[in-house]
């Protein structure tokens, strides 16, 4: 582990230099600061309760601290909770050393029991139904081995256990949470003032209208740079545009594209590029015996000019995608696979060969059956657009795609959940590591996240290889493995990596740029320049 | 006329029964479920854990009738994506559209009869002319865009009024505040509620002023405005306050969409939250509520006739 002590002597000298630097910058910030963010719903405050997502995702990072958080340079899992992790038993269990002095906003200290608590009682509960708690089903159980020390036992090696944990995790107060029969649904605790252990604390939560934050007197990593934050709750994106616009926002997530022009003209705010590893594609449920070929498969990829698309859909703001980790996850990203560029008439020739000869109605066949589709597609951002133009594409190659509109709700209900679709296009967003086992493994297909429903062992074999891999160099190499398979045989026709967009106020400083969690895990670091 | 009052009292129960039924049934019918239920991210085994935890295992008549059990009571249940009491959103949004809501009812009473009653005495003059382009405007254009166009212009580019909320944070107490919050809203709110009260007091007027006992008024020499105030008007009443108690009863579902763009949290966003969240105990209780305000307007709305119009009577 000598290697381990180099990166923490680094970590430190950097973490020293930087804490120099902030106190030369603090001289320039505004102690009164108050930001205002913006939220689409009432925050449910407790980041396990079923169905907090979107609108409660960013202010629980803000709240409840995490073991570990992400880099600000190349989101590599740093220490926030917990102070250093190793793994044992051939990544069979991790030990992780966890802060010391740490209090809740209520003044009891947080020790290993509110780890375990978090995990054995609260994500491993199988009846609670956690929110994202299949992230962590390789988790055994949680042992306590002293105050400060923890050891998560798996069932099979999980190498990406530190980034998962990055992601989404915070943890829970056993004292606070401890007594409730459902310690997700506790009303006080979500939506009132919740025990935290995050740079800012509840300070007011008036439904409907806002949930202001203040500092936290108590936070471990010192006093924070501003003096509170506002999450106003605004449903309507363009009225959150205009009202950011109008000078009332400082920060507004997930912008759409169309909107960037303004936002940029108004001078007041800025607009940051950040990434996220979230792909776009169109999924071929394998069910269909017609997808047994992958020459059908790589036909429709290559009949869709996806960079047109982005121009058009996402004004350019996004990238053609080659599998799904994303680029934003350095080494382990690999471009080195098969590519697909936009040639329908190599797709032409391509259903030509796997025996898809053009009917006289325009739309190719094989033994007395056409080549059409059932394309189910839900109401949400820029879906029903993105599928009508894959139907034009396809529709020139002789491919016939029938674009169901549905509402959203209903959608997810026949799509998702029931698989009744043939094809369809919609989106995974995953925590930055390029473990993708939960949406393409055969584990998950029929009824988890695999909505593909695509299954090969080989496929399973390489992101067992890549979960068990504990050094990066084996992870870069296994990842690779799996990322060549995955774009030769394409379980999922890639379509883009979209840049995820956010404005900030351009006074709004110490504000990590590389992904929103990234941004929403340090604002101890915020600070508003005078 | 307690007997009448009465007996509508009990058949406004009973309304509410059967629009109590029919949402459970239909809402229920709907492809979906509750947010947490379709999460796009979630595992076949975590929804079923919380499917059972909401009690949305049991078949929909058994869950109708613990429901109705419930609110018999007084207890309208639990919102599932929420996890508070249904009463208890009920009454945290109730006066948020009753503010907005009657601001906008007023205004729009207020200006609509004045504009109605000068478009009709300056029957095909100028000021006709241009009242009735104004009522078609704000007949025509949809609520939500006039009101992106109000936060627009009055909110970024002169930056006159705030853009959006009921209140300044941190300044709950002060009327000026609130009042400077009101504008926008209850002012788009009420210029797309108007044109019908113009266009109602218009032809009510223009209906009553060729009326045989206006003519006999006249001829026995009153003044010009009490024949206008004392004869016209009173009997043009009936039809405006029919065209009000319609208004106060659609308020409900216009302002669904100001409450949206201008983040005011009425019952109109709760009720559009539930719907797409397929809240399905929350989607009740707003509906029970509109249900009972809009059993409840009728009645005084019913009640009104006679007190303007002796001839009608209710017995």
């Amino acid at each position: 582990m000598r290697i381990r002590h180099l990166a923490a002597r680094l970590v430190l000298a950097v973490t020293l230099a930087v804490a120099g630097l902030g106190t030369a910058l603090a001289q320039d910030a505004d102690p009164n600061a108050v930001l205002n963010l913006a939220t689409n719903a009432d925050p449910t405050l407790n980041p396990w309760t079923p169905g907090a997502v979107i609108e409660s995702n960013l202010i629980n990072t803000i709240l409840f601290d995490q073991l570990t958080r992400y880099s600000p340079d190349d989101l590599s899992p740093i220490p926030a909770l917990a102070t250093s992790w190793t793994p044992e038993e051939g990544g069979l269990a991790w030990v992780f050393e966890l802060r010391q002095g740490v209090q809740w906003s209520d003044g009891d200290p947080f020790d290993a029991a509110d780890v375990a608590f978090t995990f054995n009682d609260v994500v491993l509960n199988p009846d609670l139904g956690a929110q994202s708690a299949s992230q962590f089903n390789t988790i055994e159980r949680v042992d306590v081995i002293d105050d400060h020390t923890v050891r998560f036992v798996l069932k099979r090696p999980f190498s990406a256990l530190p980034y998962y944990l990055a992601s989404f995790a915070g943890i829970l107060p056993e004292h606070a949470l401890g007594a409730a029969e459902n310690p997700l649904t506790v009303a006080e605790f979500n939506k009132g003032n919740p025990v935290t252990t995050g740079p800012f604390k509840v300070a007011e939560f008036v439904p409907g209208a806002f949930v202001r934050l203040e500092p936290n007197p108590l936070y471990w990593g010192g006093a924070p740079k501003l003096a509170g934050m506002i999450f106003r709750i605004i449903p309507d994106a363009n009225t959150q545009v205009a009202q950011a616009l109008a000078g009332q926002l400082d920060v507004v997530t997930r912008l759409s594209p169309n909107v960037i022009d303004s936002i940029e003209r108004s001078g007041r705010l800025e607009v940051l590029r950040q990434s996220q590893n979230l792909f776009f594609f169109v999924a071929p449920n394998h069910d269909d015996a017609r997808f047994e070929d992958v020459r059908v498969k790589q036909a429709l990829l290559m009949a869709i000019d996806r960079q047109a698309m982005i121009d058009a859909i996402l004004s350019g703001f996004g990238r053609v995608a080659s599998g799904p980790v994303a680029p934003m996850l350095g080494a382990l990203f690999s471009e080195d696979v098969t590519q697909y560029p936009f040639d329908p008439e190599a797709a032409g020739a391509l259903l030509d060969e796997a025996g898809w000869t053009m009917g006289a109605d325009g739309v190719r066949a094989k033994d007395g059956e056409r080549l059409a589709f059932d394309m189910p597609t839900g109401q949400f951002g820029d879906l029903v657009p993105a599928s009508l133009l894959v139907q034009q594409y396809w529709a020139d190659i002789g491919v016939d795609a029938d674009v169901r509109v549905m509402e959203w709700n209903a959608y997810i209900q026949e799509v998702v959940l029931a698989r009744a679709y043939e094809v369809t296009l919609a989106w995974w967003s995953m925590p930055p590591t390029a473990d993708v086992a939960p949406y393409f493994s055969c584990s998950a297909a029929q009824s988890g996240n695999n909505i593909p429903n695509y299954c090969d062992p080989e496929l399973d074999a390489l992101m067992d290889a890549g979960r068990a891999a504990l050094t990066v160099e084996d992870q870069v190499a296994a990842y690779a493995a799996m990322q060549a398979f995955t774009a030769d045989e394409l379980p999922y026709l890639y379509l883009w990596w979209p840049d995820i967009l956010t404005a900030k106020s351009v006074t709004l400083q110490g504000f990590p740029e590389i992904t929103a969690a990234t941004a929403f895990q340090h604002a101890a670091d915020w600070y508003v320049a005078r | 006329m307690i007997e009448y009052v009465a007996r509508r009292l009990v058949q406004g129960v009973f309304v509410l029964f059967l629009v109590s039924l029919l949402t459970f049934f239909l809402i229920n019918l709907a492809p979906g479920g509750p947010s947490s239920l379709i999460d796009f991210q979630s595992t076949a085994a975590e929804r079923e854990a919380r499917m059972r935890q909401y009690g949305l295992d049991r078949p929909v008549h058994e869950r109708y009738l613990t429901w109705l059990a419930g609110a018999v009571r007084g207890d309208l249940g639990r919102s599932i994506n929420q996890g508070l009491p249904v009463s208890r959103l009920l009454a945290q949004r109730l006066p948020i559209t009753l503010t907005l809501g009657g601001t906008a009812l007023v205004l729009a009473a207020l200006f609509g009869v004045v504009l109605g009653v000068t478009a009709a005495l300056q029957r095909d003059r100028w000021p006709d002319h241009v009242i009735g382009s104004v009522a078609t405007l704000g007949m025509s254009t949809p609520s939500f865009w006039l009101g992106i166009l109000a936060i627009i212009v009055f909110a970024v580019n002169f930056g006159w009024l705030p853009a959006a909320g009921n209140a300044s944070i941190g300044r709950a107490f002060d009327l000026g505040d609130r009042l400077r919050h009101l504008v926008l809203p209850a002012g788009v709110l009420a210029f797309s509620l108007m044109p019908n009260v113009i266009r109602t007091t218009r032809a009510a007027v223009l209906e009553t002023r060729a009326a045989d006992f206006v003519r006999t008024a006249r001829a026995k020499g009153l003044v010009e405005r009490v024949v206008l105030v004392k004869h016209t008007m009173r009997n043009a009443l009936v039809p405006v306050v029919a065209m009000l108690g319609l208004i106060a009863t659609v308020l409900f579902s216009g302002s669904v969409v100001i409450e949206s763009v201008f983040g005011w949290a009425g019952i109109g966003r709760l009720a559009i939250e539930a719907a797409n969240g397929r809240d399905y105990p929350v989607i009740l209780g707003v509906t029970l509520l509109a249900g009972t305000i809009v059993v409840t307007v009728n009645l005084v709305v019913d009640l009104a006739y006679a007190v303007i119009d002796p001839r009608i009577r209710h017995d």
